[in-house]
């Protein structure tokens, strides 16, 4: 397996009061091709802005980005939109849906935005609903489907990309238990078969149980790093 | 998809996208009426100017006009009359003498322009004959009859057959006077006509003022289609001793009318058109403001900035776009259905037609002025969006997709 990630002594302060607020201090992370990790962590402890700054949301204070051998970093907005478009796949913890489209359409727009033509987008499309266990709703629309549902469209939308992994910010903390189990099964099932990468954070056990690599923040540190 | 996106966009908040749009439509339509029914005075004053005074244009002899001296005659108005006629687009010619004087009654005296006129042709070029309220054409008057105007009369407090004195000096100089019946008196939205022109037969003026066949003025009119300032031109160089004129040079006060017209139009295009576009910025701005996080989400997803300016853009040209037709429609067929029923504002016509104007207006607008209203809505529509799209594309994903 290569490396995917890189994040080598990344630190992030904000100063949006009078006191800084160090979210990330020095902070060092790998992350290979087919990983299931959790990003863990009390509120607070700097899991969203570490998921933010490996998928070029936003720029760190200090310390270096890899992203497949591209440092990320220095990349001007413009040019990060198009490196996140072909690289990296988005999951929303409020789904985030386009709420004019219909699912197969949210499904599509990520492919059309890649200059898919319209026979592929509409093939793959079906394909992952299929495999997200959500091809009947393909026609409605988010307002008419469940939380769970909402959530199985972000990921497949996600993987429609095909991009180098998957940023998943609290996938689960809108979603009932049963939904959540649903949900992570699915996931864990395209990391096995498609050997799409995750990187989710969350502070849910359930979630956490999941994972294969689990990495716990604390005060915007790394203090522990576990594989099963 | 960008543009199905946008326009469903459009209609996420339809009660909203519904004022829009009615706001557009009652700002076109209005815009539309209020042209048209301004165009209406404008033209009704010019067509009438030209059809009683003006014509379409006119001959003089270049000096005549300068003082009105009656030595200067045109001269070979057979000629002249004859180039005129041979022009197609020429539907009637009159020749005309001309002499400032006096008119007296048993009661008063004033200044006039005296014109000694053919009936038949001067009837066929300006329509005097319609213009006689009470009496008769030029008829029922066995010797030297004359018309004048109803505010004259009233002046001179004479009626139908009673008798006036004009005044003027002849040919050589000579004060000459001779009696006249009033056998028509004109009713008429021209101040010039009604109150300080009388006209009599030409032979009967010519004679006083032996003159001989000379004429001071050759008037024409043309078809509505035609080029007036080019035929003056053709005919000004064919006949360059003489003054030939379209109604544009004869009166200069017509062409500023229609100049401050079509301003006054801009303005008023320039003020409906700012009034919508701020109401255009506010809906738009409202919709971005609303999907702050979701244009946050598009960006995080990898849409370019330059295509979530395009969205925003067409979603806006969509909404201006949709109420600019049918205000347009609904303006048009009211022009359409007034221009043929006329508005009737015969209860202001005393003061209209002190001024000039007639009391029934008869709304038009020119394809010109249709094109000016759709350039303005498309413009309109494009600078509303600039503001609302270039705000969205400002937004940092990051910050918007934390936006509560």
């Amino acid at each position: 397996m290569s490396t995917i990630i890189k994040a080598t002594n990344v630190s992030k302060v904000y100063h949006r009061t009078t006191v800084p607020v160090h979210a990330l201090n020095n902070l060092t992370l790998s992350i290979e091709e087919g990983e299931f990790t959790a990003i863990v962590g009390p509120s607070g402890c700097g899991k969203t802005t570490l998921l933010n700054i490996l998928g070029g949301l936003d720029h760190p204070t200090s310390g270096k980005v890899e992203v497949a051998g591209t440092d990320i970093t220095e990349m001007k907005d413009s040019d990060l939109i198009d490196f996140r478009l072909k690289n990296i796949g988005f999951v929303f913890q409020a789904y985030n849906l386009i709420p004019v489209l219909t699912a197969l359409e949210n499904v599509e727009f990520i492919m059309l935005l890649q200059k898919e033509n319209k026979k592929v987008r509409h093939q793959r499309a079906m394909e992952l609903l299929t495999q997200m266990d959500i091809a009947d709703k393909a026609k409605n629309k988010p307002s008419q489907l469940s939380g769970g549902q909402q959530q199985r469209v972000a990921v497949a939308r996600a993987l429609a990309s095909k991009p180098r992994f998957i940023l998943a910010d609290e996938p689960t903390a809108n979603l009932d238990s049963s939904s959540t189990s649903n949900l992570l099964d699915l996931m864990a099932r395209m990391n096995k078969d498609q050997k799409a990468t995750f990187i989710f954070s969350t502070h849910d056990q359930r979630v956490m149980d999941k994972a294969r690599r689990i990495v716990t923040l604390e005060d915007g540190t790394i203090v522990s790093d576990t594989t099963r | 998809m960008i543009a199905s996106i946008a326009w469903r966009n459009v209609w996420r908040n339809k009660g909203r996208s519904l004022v829009v749009i009615g706001a557009m439509i009652v700002g076109i339509w209005s815009l539309a009426f209020g042209s048209g029914f301004m165009q209406s005075f404008l033209t009704g004053y010019i067509q009438s100017s030209i059809k009683h005074e003006t014509s379409s244009g006119q001959v003089h002899h270049p000096g005549f006009q300068k003082d009105y001296d009656i030595n200067f005659f045109i001269r070979d108005p057979k000629k002249l009359i004859d180039a005129i006629k041979s022009n197609s687009a020429v539907t009637s010619v009159t020749s005309r003498s001309i002499v400032n004087g006096m008119i007296s009654s048993t009661r008063q005296a004033t200044g006039v322009k005296i014109i000694g006129v053919e009936p038949a042709t001067e009837a066929s070029v300006t329509e005097l004959n319609s213009l006689i309220h009470e009496g008769e054409y030029f008829e029922g008057i066995s010797r030297n009859p004359v018309l004048i105007g109803d505010k004259l009369a009233e002046k001179l407090k004479v009626g139908v057959k009673a008798k006036v004195v004009l005044t003027f000096q002849d040919k050589e100089g000579n004060i000459t006077a001779a009696r006249f019946r009033v056998a028509g008196i004109l009713k008429a939205t021209s101040v010039s006509i009604s109150e300080s022109t009388v006209y009599v037969l030409k032979d009967d003026l010519n004679r006083l003022l032996q003159l001989d066949d000379n004429v001071h003025e050759i008037a024409y009119v043309t078809s509505t289609d035609a080029d007036d300032d080019a035929i003056a031109h053709d005919l000004q160089s064919r006949f360059p001793e003489d003054k030939i004129e379209s109604w544009r040079e004869l009166s200069p006060i017509l062409v500023f009318m229609e100049q401050w017209m079509a301003s006054i139009l801009k303005l008023l295009i320039l003020i409906i058109m700012s009034a919508l576009a701020f109401g255009i910025v506010n809906t738009m701005l409202m919709a971005v403001l609303e999907r702050v996080r979701e244009l946050g989400m598009l960006m995080a997803l990898g849409m370019r900035r330059t295509k979530v300016f395009t969205m925003i853009m067409v979603e806006t040209i969509y909404l201006s776009t949709v109420g600019g037709p049918v205000g347009l429609l609904v303006g048009y067929l009211t022009i359409t259905y007034l221009g043929q029923a006329g508005i009737d504002l015969t209860d202001y016509s005393e003061g209209l037609e002190a001024i000039g104007y007639e009391s029934i207006l008869y709304p038009i607008l020119q394809p010109g002025d249709y094109i000016q209203i759709v350039v303005g809505v498309i413009l309109t529509a494009f600078l509303a969006s600039l503001y609302p799209a270039w705000k969205a594309i400002k937004l940092k994903p990051i910050d918007a997709l934390h936006t509560i």
